[in-house]
């Protein structure tokens, strides 16, 4: 079935867009290796954190200047990812070690009962460097959107300041912000939906839900794509703003 | 106003943790506040692959700080294990719920608070009042997707519940997020469009291969049958997306009308493609990363126990990739559609 809607989706893609449908193509297949290279050296042992901050800088690398081209656009892009990447990578290896939500929650036994639990890797880490993956997705599509704005801003009113600039950076980023909630909003809800008729099955309560693993994972993971998305619109609107500048000068 | 604003939410955010930390009253169960952790015992075990896995055993002790029992001292065994893939590791301070003489989990309520109000006061600072709204957005979608799921366990058939919430979703999402105007009754009128034509799709896709090649492991643990909930998970997961796409697209056919009034139906329905192009590849890349990431900590587990990566995508996968694949067709197939049907009404009179 996945074979069937994955050749419907190609035929829209070129349907779309021949040149632009194809690259599409190529760069989420290229993103599909990259991110099973990235599992497969978790997998065998090395440093899940470290490793996926170095995936989530390829894996932008590739969005950014390979479907976009490299221009004082994307490179401004590429940098608020970075410094948003780094400022997260902090605050989601605290919170995930405050509140233990790595490994699995009783929700998932049964669909990983067949494994041995025996594995000899600290799945903190594994569950610190799925948050950041995720994230990354959204954080660029944010970033971009702002810093291909403000270019446009910045090209048809060449008189404006540095303030005003970032100031219309800002606004464009209201713009965006409540599509992105509501995209990361439905993608969780769907998710979600099995394990609502699962605790609902089993009788959990409201404290029952917030308390348990499986959903402060998910729900935890979701937030901080959320609110990368927002750190990355005032960092990207300064940067794209002082590069602009710079560049006239 | 907007300084004065933060602070009262920062002081309303630090007096509601406050009240999440200390409110063990709420709960039925007795909560206990770790006050020692000792190891008694460590113990390895192998598994098939001669990986060695340490495990404690600890005596937890604690004091009870709510029910009847409160202020009671409390010592329990508790076996900890290094990997920790269905054990947790506690600290001394750590709050714990018990079930009777055991561990049940740890009280998590308190982080979950603080990362809902680090996200509103975070997208206040960045978003202001349309921040906010987006929130209230959110929490109206929550509250209707929670009530379809009850007319669900009533016995209503889900796939019509759902076909009913996304016009809610998308009504009250758009008009929140833009307005009572033309360009966001366009706005639903394309996602609407495009779920139903997704729906059908899917529908023909199931009918011919009868869900050949996905496995339900991810849900392993329903009681209801998988086929029920597939399609409108499926649904629900497009459906931001879409409307993203939508409101995208109207806005910019408007703005284009707005700015040349005589602009040909050619040249609205080219610029409209070309933005649709521009949003397509960061659109679906956003659904790619939030998917598929989630098979991470199954991967692992399945790697170190001997799986081959083909073996993993082939059994455990592949429900991420559908979720992808058709959220993804959604973007696609919305870029058109939308284009179609804002031009339809902003040109009304003139076709």
């Amino acid at each position: 079935m996945n074979l069937v809607l994955l050749i419907i989706l190609f035929l829209l893609m070129i349907y779309i867009d021949k040149v632009r449908g194809i690259k599409l193509f190529l760069s989420l297949v290229f993103n599909f290796l990259i991110l099973m290279v990235l599992f497969y050296l978790i997998a065998i042992g090395l440093n899940p954190i470290i490793c996926s901050l170095i995936a989530c800088i390829i894996l932008s690398y590739v969005i950014l200047f390979y479907v976009n081209g490299e221009n004082i656009k994307t490179k401004s892009s590429f940098k608020s990812i970075i410094i948003v990447l780094l400022i997260l990578a902090l605050l989601i290896f605290l919170i995930t070690n405050l509140s233990r939500i790595a490994g699995f929650g009783i929700e998932s036994y049964e669909e990983i009962n067949m494994f041995s639990y025996n594995v000899k890797i600290d799945y903190t880490n594994i569950t610190i460097s799925l948050i950041l993956i995720s994230l990354i997705g959204a954080t660029v599509d944010s970033s971009i959107a702002i810093s291909s704005a403000l270019y446009e801003v910045h090209l048809n009113n060449l008189k404006l300041s540095k303030k005003e600039l970032f100031k219309s950076g800002m606004n464009i980023g209201h713009d965006i912000l409540c599509t992105t909630t509501n995209t990361l909003l439905f993608a969780f809800l769907a998710d979600f939906m099995t394990l609502m008729i699962w605790f609902y099955t089993s009788k959990y309560s409201f404290l029952d839900i917030i308390n348990s693993k499986t959903f402060a994972c998910e729900f935890i993971k979701i937030l901080f794509s959320a609110i990368g998305c927002l750190l990355v619109i005032p960092i990207t609107s300064y940067i794209t703003t002082s590069d602009l500048k710079k560049e006239e000068n | 106003m907007k300084k004065f604003n933060c602070i009262f939410l920062i002081v309303i955010s630090v007096l509601v943790l406050l009240f999440t930390y200390n409110d063990d009253f709420l709960y039925k169960n007795e909560i206990m506040k770790i006050t020692k952790i000792d190891t008694i015992k460590e113990d390895i075990e192998q598994n098939s692959l001669g990986l060695s896995e340490k495990y404690y055993t600890k005596n937890i002790t604690g004091i009870i700080t709510n029910g009847k029992n409160k202020g009671t001292i409390k010592s329990i065994l508790y076996e900890e294990s290094y990997s920790s893939v269905v054990t947790d590791k506690y600290k001394v301070g750590d709050k714990v719920i018990l079930d009777k003489n055991s561990i049940d989990n740890l009280k998590r309520d308190f982080y979950i608070v603080l990362m809902i109000l680090l996200f509103i006061i975070l997208i206040y600072i960045v978003g202001e009042v349309k921040g906010l709204l987006s929130v209230l957005s959110v929490i109206i979608n929550s509250f209707i997707f929670y009530l379809g799921l009850m007319l669900y366990f009533k016995g209503i058939d889900i796939l019509f519940i759902t076909v009913i919430e996304i016009i809610s979703f998308s009504i009250i999402s758009l008009f929140i997020a833009g307005g009572i105007n033309k360009k966001t009754i366009s706005a639903i009128i394309s996602t609407v469009t495009s779920i139903i034509l997704i729906l059908l799709m899917l529908l023909i896709v199931v009918k011919l291969t009868n869900y050949k090649g996905i496995t339900f492991n991810d849900l392993a643990y329903l009681t209801v049958p998988a086929v029920d909930i597939i399609l409108p998970e499926l649904l629900i997961g497009a459906v931001g997306a879409i409307m993203d796409v939508a409101i995208t697209i109207s806005s910019s056919i408007s703005e284009l009308i707005d700015k040349d009034k005589n602009i040909t139906l050619k040249n609205l329905n080219k610029s409209s493609k070309e933005i649709g192009k521009d949003i397509m590849s960061t659109m679906s890349n956003v659904l790619f990363f939030t998917y598929i990431c989630a098979g991470l900590p199954i991967f692992v587990l399945a790697i170190r126990n001997g799986f081959t990566i083909k073996n993993f995508i082939t059994t455990n996968f592949t429900l991420e990739l559908t979720r992808f694949l058709v959220g993804s067709i959604g973007i696609l197939a919305s870029i058109p559609i939308a284009t179609f049907i804002s031009i339809k009404i902003f040109k009304r009179g003139e076709v």
